[in-house]
């Protein structure tokens, strides 16, 4: 025999196949309209600037959708998954490899091609698809995780995959036993299904079943093809654009600005006000249930799911599609009636009887594990502000907790109402420059950013003593602004009052670029934030370093030498708007690091999948339930570790975790202490105790 | 149903302690370092007017203040909480106005801005604490008046009055004209004003009077005038003493401790 000439007959035994083309018109035409009614659902939301650094995209684009990055991190997901998507792929290629065969003068499908790539391989995808099944049917009928969606859909989507390929294989091994094909040996599971089924079944019966099935495998096929677009297997299209068209900033940069000249409605309270990068979120999603598994609100068992707010908005979506669609073409057409007062908005969002309901949005701490969590990267938690901003802009109706947070910060520009510490009590006696005492302010290189988290709460007061004493030792050229600080707006932001997050950064950035302030050392991950990624938008251009990261570089360039140890096991929790938020991993450990005799021992949840500490999203200042509360699940899964010590980053993390560590620890000794207070006990100070020698426990 | 609400600007009751400085020789707080907030009982009051205008299924409210320009922060939040109108009669002139001067100066603005069915003004102030301006003002005016009430209803053409006492609450019926002075439960906390009602805030007109537009005379209201005198203002001092009590057994300690206990209790009584 020889190789070269390998291939098969193609059609063997199906009379009248060139009807395929005449059902295959159709269905094209059906699965292109199902396409196109979601694409035109999108098209009425409002703008959105996703289509420019294409570069950037094409690298997200390749890692993602094609490299499928994200949907490896889970194993089982990623086995059977890839037996679909490959197998797809491959599938989809050999079938149009043979109708290019059969039906075109271009004679491909032969020789070492024939064999290796349309009868080795895309054999062994068929069995992996099979295979896939299967263990999309095992995890939904025994393992059954939480996470996911159950519904009929999914397994009738499961069925016509594997009903797809197994016919694959049936049709194939009735062909090649009764031709004989000399090359069926490289068709190995075909092989088997026909030399198995010629044990009990005669040549003739054969032939009529291959005829039966072809038949059956086309059908089934277009049948497939002009469903999928109705369902969620529309994610092979929608997903991959998803990626495409994602926010390539980061979480620290996902809220969207509000022109609040013109904006007719603050907030989101109605789907057409959704842009259609949002609404093609909605159809985007895969039913993997990632996002809801990591929520820190949801795993405390609370009510707030992301994955029901992305699935209720869709089906929302969906159900007043005419709706929607006539408002689009009214806005196009600017006959759109601007919002009366006290009218319901058309199509709302916020509704009792589903997830996005007033109570479940406050339950957001805005960690974001959710959109690192999706492999198809919809963005969740802007929706969520989005419609906080409503509620709180709108309809001043928000938790007590939250107003009285606000309030202070509209009165006092400070998130804690009560305190009795000034903006420069901590600094007692450490005779620190303010920059407004200063005869030239030029003089400091940085700004040393307290945060009222760090100047106002009592237990962060020795974590901001410990940095400015650390730059004092290392000789930084610093300043603090004293009484002239303010919060940067963060929670207000995260709460959703954009109005007042705005003013506050105004009056923040006047009074920095008034001193010409062009470096600043922030000791809480959301002013770090807030300067890093939200000033700009303002005229406030820093350099912005959080503690952690300039506190390493000193100790990198021998500016301060550790030399106590401390020996107690620690492990690190991720803020997460120093981490997820803002990519920054490392400092903090490297700051640990320096300090301690010991490895760090993580936590099962750290890094990018860090859980939060519940304090995010002005969530410190809401009372929790006494049985979900988010900080004493992380504390406890701190003090599982078996370490000795809680390093943070962060002082709403440490406020919370001392809070949570307090009421899990029991009779063990947990202290809850800051990167720079480890530092500045190694680095040697009479104020701080020696490592482990003493804690607060 | 046409409403006055008066209220008074004063220093942010929150401020740390170590922020609070008497400035000596004018016998009064130091505002440097301080924000300034509306007194909360005037902000209760300022409910107060909101929902009862919501209950009458209509009206007016008007928000009155007198103080220094500074004060229109107050008037401008009172504005997003909803009201209809507010004035300020500008104090540059008299840096410790007392409750009779206020009184006067507020009854003044009130015949001049029109007849009003119900004054309404916060119990006490959080500064000085007197409690005295809505008496004066009801005689001033003379109107019938009423303290410590916590919720105001419309009853036929009259109003319904729920007072707080010690011991519960008593409900009164008056027929305007009349004042009453607010005090705090559930019902009255201060509204969250809605953002675009903040916004609008600050686009509505803002009356400004003089005290020469009311025709109030210095020598009435002024410094050196007043019928009350601050002679001395301080911070008291805080004295703590410990004493670890004796005793050769824990019972003989327990003992002498008890008998302490009882001493102090009885030179008290």
């Amino acid at each position: 025999m020889n190789m070269s000439e390998a291939t098969r007959e193609v059609y063997w035994n199906v009379p009248y196949h060139n009807l395929i083309y005449v059902f295959l018109a159709p269905t094209l035409v059906i699965m292109l309209w199902g396409f196109y009614r979601r694409f035109r659902l999108w098209k009425a939301g409002k703008p959105a600037l996703r289509t420019d650094r294409l570069g950037e995209r094409v690298d997200l684009f390749i890692r993602n959708a094609l490299g499928q990055a994200r949907t490896m991190r889970n194993t089982y997901a990623a086995v059977f998954h890839t037996g679909l998507y490959l197998g797809f792929i491959v599938l989809v290629i050999a079938t149009t490899v043979v109708a290019i065969h059969a039906d075109t003068p271009l004679k491909i499908m032969q020789g070492p091609f024939y064999l290796f790539f349309q009868s080795l391989i895309v054999d062994f995808f068929g069995l992996f698809v099979m295979f896939a099944v299967l263990m999309a049917w095992y995890r939904r009928g025994r393992l059954k995780p939480a996470k996911l969606v159950y519904t009929d859909e999914a397994n009738i989507l499961l069925g016509l995959i594997f009903v797809i390929a197994f016919t694959g294989f049936l049709i194939e091994g009735w062909r090649i036993v009764v031709t004989e094909d000399p090359w069926g040996l490289w068709s190995p599971v075909g092989y088997v299904f026909g030399i198995a089924s010629a044990k009990v079944m005669s040549t003739e019966a054969m032939t009529m079943a291959h005829r039966g099935s072809w038949w059956l495998h086309m059908a089934v096929s277009f049948g497939f093809i002009a469903y999928a677009p109705f369902t969620k297997m529309a994610h092979v299209v929608f997903s991959p654009l998803n990626i495409f068209t994602a926010n390539l900033d980061g979480y620290g940069a996902s809220l969207k600005d509000i022109d609040f000249e013109k904006a007719e409605r603050f907030g989101i309270n109605s789907l057409p006000d959704f842009t259609w990068k949002d609404l093609l979120d909605l159809d985007a999603c895969t039913e993997c249930g990632r996002c809801t598994a990591v929520c820190p609100a949801n795993t405390v068992g609370k009510e707030l799911s992301p994955r029901d707010i992305i699935l209720d908005l869709q089906k929302l979506m969906h159900d007043s599609s005419d709706e929607l669609l006539e408002i689009a073409a009214k806005r196009q057409k600017g006959e759109l009636e601007p919002p009366k007062d006290g009218e319901p908005p058309p199509i709302p969002i916020i509704r009792d009887d589903h997830a996005v309901n007033k109570e479940a949005l406050f339950q957001c701490t805005t960690c974001a594990a959710c959109m690192e969590a999706c492999p198809v990267f919809i963005e969740q938690l802007p929706k969520i502000v989005d419609a906080r901003r409503f509620l709180v802009m709108e309809e001043a109706d928000f938790p007590e907790g939250m107003m009285n947070v606000v309030t202070s910060m509209e009165q006092r520009q400070h998130p804690f109402p009560g305190t009795q510490f000034t903006r420069t009590d901590w600094a007692d006696g450490l005779e620190l420059d303010i920059l407004a005492d200063m005869a030239d302010p030029k003089e400091a290189e940085v700004l040393f950013w307290v945060g009222c988290g760090g100047a106002l709460v009592e237990r962060n007061r020795s974590t901001v003593r410990a940095t400015a004493k650390l730059l004092k030792k290392a000789g930084v050229k610093f300043a603090i602004l004293g009484r002239e600080e303010s919060c940067t707006g963060d929670p207000a932001r995260r709460i959703g009052n954009e109005f007042l997050f705005e003013m506050l950064a105004k009056g923040n950035v006047e009074t920095l670029n008034g001193y010409g302030v062009k470096q600043i050392v922030t000791s809480c991950p959301h002013c770090f934030n807030t300067f890093a990624n939200e000033y700009p938008q303002f005229g406030g251009h820093y350099e912005v370093s959080h503690h952690s990261q300039y506190l390493r570089d000193l100790v990198e360039g021998g500016r301060l030498q550790p030399v106590h140890e401390d020996h107690r096991h620690v492990t690190y929790h991720d803020p997460c708007y120093l981490g997820r938020h803002n990519g920054e991993y490392e400092a903090p450990r490297k700051v640990v690091a320096a300090s301690s005799r010991t490895d760090i021992v993580e936590m099962p949840k750290s890094g990018r999948d860090s859980f939060c500490c519940g304090g995010g999203g002005g969530m410190m200042y809401v009372d929790e339930p006494p049985d979900k509360r988010v900080n004493q699940e992380r504390a406890q899964q701190a003090i599982d570790t078996g370490a000795d010590v809680v390093a943070v980053a962060c002082p709403f993390c440490a406020t919370m975790l001392e809070d949570g560590v307090g009421a899990r620890k029991g009779d063990r000794n947990v202290s809850v202490i800051d990167v720079a207070e480890m530092l500045l006990a190694s680095v040697g100070d009479e104020e701080a105790p020696v490592a482990g020698e003493s804690s607060a426990g | 149903m046409n409403i006055l609400v008066c209220i008074k600007q004063i220093l942010d009751p929150d401020l740390p302690a170590r922020d609070f400085k008497i400035d000596a020789a004018n016998k009064e707080a130091d505002p440097k370092g301080a924000n300034k907030v509306t007194n909360i009982f005037c902000e209760n009051a300022l409910e107060t007017a909101l929902q009862l205008r919501e209950k009458a299924g209509g009206g007016k409210v008007t928000a009155i203040t007198y103080g220094p320009e500074g004060a229109e922060d107050s008037l401008r939040k009172a504005l997003a909480m909803t009201v209809d109108e507010a004035v300020l009669v500008i104090n540059d002139k008299h840096s410790k106005p007392d409750a009779i001067a206020v009184g006067k100066v507020l009854a003044a603005a009130a015949r001049k801005l029109g007849d009003f069915d119900l004054v309404m003004v916060g119990r006490e102030s959080g500064d000085w604490g007197l409690g005295q301006t809505g008496g004066v003002l009801a005689e001033e005016l003379g109107l019938p008046s009423l303290a410590f009430v916590d919720e105001v209803d419309p009853d036929g053409d009259g109003l319904k009055l729920q007072r707080q006492t010690d011991n519960g609450s008593e409900v009164a019926t008056v027929k305007p004209p009349a004042l009453v002075l607010i005090t705090n439960n559930e019902n009255n906390v201060p509204r969250i004003p809605k953002t675009r009602d903040v916004m609008m805030s600050y686009r509505k007109p803002l009356q400004k009077l003089t005290l020469e537009e009311l025709g109030v005379a210095d020598e009435a209201v002024g410094d050196g005038h007043t019928a009350f005198e601050v002679t001395n203002l301080y911070v008291p001092e805080k004295s703590v003493s410990c004493e670890f009590v004796q005793g050769d057994s824990l019972d003989e300690k327990v003992t002498e401790l008890a008998r302490r206990i009882h001493g102090i209790v009885a030179s008290v009584n």
